[in-house]
């Protein structure tokens, strides 16, 4: 069985670790499937899906590290119009983020619950806010 | 040999200063009369105060030119006839000027265009008042160089080997639409006249590019330093010599056809001495150009 | 007091929601994709282009809050005679602007070759009480010294309002760029000294001439919301420090130069962004953001 559900979110920053743990843990839930594997995948190419300890201290810092690893402001081929688009593509930094970051998070799904280690929680990284988002969470197993 | 080939001779003691005139002129420029006329001795008896003052003789003026090395002074009239029924400056005016210091002034005619004695206007000014060169103001005089209107003076200039100084770019004076004195609408003039020397003055900001492509591509086409500057004539020199041109385009291209010109009385010349040029190449804008387009060289 | 006075509002669900004036967008834009054949995801998002219908209302104000952007000028354009419709109508921002009067500063458009423009105009202005004039003379086809124009401009003044001219290049289709060079603006100035007009986009790639006009005409303004060949850092150095001498901005035309994003090509923070690298003093800064367009709109508190 696969069940996939859709989160929806408008991002209040133009970056954000935004936790979706919650959303996951009841997800599979409300699936009732007891034994397989979660998926949370985003729907962008300018996000990420990170696992990862939810202390601020470390928020910071993940923010920091990016940033050094890809300047807000930096020589970017995207940066120029694109027809097809109607805008400006200046969210390089945004697809470059989101590349470190990866589009989706697994964990195996064990007699229902969902097993993952005590420090890790799931975030919904938006590295090109603000906009509305959305991530699927698909729960495949029986 | 320092030439200034763009001097207005507005406030010299030969043009008429009777209140009617400098009333004309102020009402050329829009300006208020009584202000002029109230304004303190040294504001409109000083060269540079103005266009409508009088200064009582050229101590002050030759002083200057003295001290700064300036050998000559190209002075430019105004024929408005048939748009404001007058002249700023005229040739008869400058026919007097030039006689008082012939070995400081070179004096230009003008002419309006519209007038139907224009080219009898012209022909006493080469000929008998042996004028240097021709003054036109496109958006002053309101016309388009290129308008078939123009040929026959043109042709006339030809015929007595005399250059002509257009007014190009942009002019702070009101009623006087930048539009007719955009660089490129001097094209086909250079084609249908290439040996016709033609000055584009003030790089016709802000066109400075296109005045660029027309001394490029045209042998007689050449341009003048009285820019309107934006800024200190040392921040706007640099710009245009070293970033709106490229750095090397000047000395590369166009050593040959860029002539000192100051725009007096606004007199905007200081940072020239700052650019970076060749001895040789500094001759050349300082005067060298200038022997050429105005026909003096000597051979 | 933040405005930025560049904001065409094609993507706001409020006003986008019927299909054949999607549809209508998109023939004028000469989309090529089929709007039903997108997956989800696509049309759905805020960014994604001109006739969407995803940049709701809700993302819009969550932008301004964050970055403290307090008002958008939002521009309509009537292509009635030229494409049979319009991009956004004076009705529409009428809509937008009743929905968020403390957010939205709304203009009109009008086609000038339609035969009732002077009474849309008059209708726009006097009982829709729209606070200025959007004209585009590329996509519009019409030189703005055009005799023709005279009466919409001697409409706008009887009104106090003032234009907001598209100027230089324009990325649509069917849409020539000859017509929006900033020089045909001039007899516009001369000869309605009073007409406070904005050459949006710097008029690129006639920049200096947008200077030019700036310096010379008093009531001649500009806008930022330049279509850029870079991220707006990189486009605005160019424009206010290399095609300007980088001193000319803040000696000539502190008064005279706009924030405007040109939204949706550009977010509204991204241009913010782009602006705050250019240096300049604070009261300058404050102008460009928003002085400058509180005078331009004649709003501003004497």
């Amino acid at each position: 069985m696969v069940k996939t559900t859709t989160i929806e979110l408008i991002s209040k920053k133009e970056f954000e670790l935004i936790r979706i743990t919650k959303d996951i843990l009841k997800a599979v839930e409300e699936s009732g499937i007891q034994n397989g594997v979660v998926f949370a995948i985003t729907a962008h190419t300018t996000t990420g899906i990170l696992v990862n300890e939810s202390l601020a201290c470390l928020e910071v810092d993940i923010e920091k590290k990016l940033e050094e690893l890809v300047p807000t402001f930096d020589s970017y081929n995207h940066n120029h119009f694109l027809p097809s688009y109607g805008a400006i593509g200046c969210n390089a930094p945004g697809h470059l983020k989101s590349m470190l970051c990866g589009n989706h998070a697994v964990f195996p799904i064990v007699d229902g619950h969902v097993v993952c280690g005590n420090a890790q929680d799931v975030y919904f990284g938006e590295f090109d806010g603000i906009q509305r988002r959305k991530v699927y969470i698909t729960v495949m197993g029986e | 040999m320092v030439i200034d080939v763009h001097v207005h001779p507005t406030g010299y003691p030969q043009v008429a200063q009777d209140p009617e005139s400098r009333a004309f002129r102020d009402r050329v420029y829009q300006r208020r009369t009584e202000d002029a006329l109230s304004a303190p001795i040294a504001m409109t008896g000083k060269p540079s105060g103005g266009n409508g003052g009088g200064n009582k003789n050229f101590d002050v003026l030759f002083t200057r030119m003295d001290h700064e090395g300036i050998d000559r002074f190209v002075l430019l009239p105004l024929d408005l006839t048939t748009r404001y029924g007058g002249w700023i400056v005229s040739n008869d005016e400058i026919e007097q000027i030039v006689a008082a210091a012939p070995d400081r002034f070179i004096g230009f005619a003008s002419v309006d265009p519209y007038r139907p004695d224009a080219l009898e206007v012209l022909e006493h000014a080469f000929k008998d008042q042996k004028l240097a060169g021709l003054k036109l103001h496109p958006s002053k005089q309101a016309f388009y160089p290129d308008d078939p209107m123009m040929e026959p003076i043109y042709k006339k200039c030809l015929e007595y080997n005399k250059p002509i100084m257009f007014h190009s770019g942009m002019s702070c004076e009101p009623d006087c639409l930048v539009k007719y004195a955009r660089p490129v609408h001097v094209e086909e003039v250079a084609v249908k006249y290439p040996e016709l020397r033609i000055c584009l003055a003030h790089f016709g900001w802000p066109w400075a590019t296109e005045t660029a492509m027309l001394c490029l591509k045209y042998p007689n086409i050449y341009t003048d330093t009285a820019a309107v500057p934006m800024d200190s004539p040392e921040v706007f020199f640099r710009h245009i010599f070293t970033r709106e041109w490229g750095p090397t385009w000047f000395e590369h291209n166009f050593a040959d056809k860029v002539m000192y010109g100051s725009n007096s009385p606004r007199n905007h010349t200081h940072g020239i001495e700052k650019l970076e040029m060749r001895p040789d190449t500094r001759a050349k804008l300082m005067g060298g150009n200038a022997l050429k387009w105005l026909g003096m060289e000597v051979k | 007091m933040v405005i930025d006075v560049h904001v065409h509002p094609t993507g706001y669900s409020m006003i986008s929601q019927d299909p054949a004036e999607r549809k209508f967008r998109d023939k004028v834009f000469q989309r090529k994709y089929d709007e039903s054949k997108l997956p989800i995801a696509m049309t759905g998002k805020p960014s994604g282009g001109n006739s969407g219908g995803g940049n709701s209302e809700e993302v819009t104000f969550t932008q301004m809050d964050s970055f403290g952007i307090d008002r958008l000028v939002l521009l309509p354009l009537d292509l009635t005679t030229t494409h049979g419709g319009w991009i956004v109508s004076n009705d529409q921002i009428k809509q937008l602007v009743d929905f968020a009067p403390d957010r939205f500063i709304g203009f009109a458009s009008v086609d000038p070759r339609r035969p009732d423009a002077l009474e849309v105009l008059e209708h726009a202005f006097k009982d829709q009480k729209l606070a200025g004039l959007k004209l585009n003379p590329s996509k519009q086809a019409f030189y703005p010294d055009d005799p023709m124009m005279d009466p919409i401009y001697k409409k706008c003044l009887e009104y106090n309002k003032p234009i907001m001219f598209h100027s230089g290049m324009s990325w649509d289709p069917d849409c020539l760029i000859k017509y929006a060079e900033p020089i045909n603006f001039e007899e516009v100035a001369v000869k309605y000294p009073e007409l406070r007009i904005c050459l949006a986009h710097f008029g690129w790639p006639w920049a200096v001439e947008t200077a030019m006009m700036c310096l010379k005409y008093p009531n001649v303004y500009t806008d930022t919301s330049a279509i850029p060949m870079d991220s707006p850092a990189v486009f605005m150095d160019q424009i206010f420090n290399r095609t300007w001498g980088p001193t000319w901005f803040e000696h000539n035309f502190a008064d005279k130069v706009m924030f405007g994003s040109n939204n949706p090509r550009h977010r509204s923070q991204r241009m913010m962004q782009g602006l705050e690298k250019i240096e300049m003093r604070p009261d300058t800064r404050a102008k460009l953001m928003g002085g400058n367009a509180l005078k331009w709109l004649g709003m501003e508190v004497k």
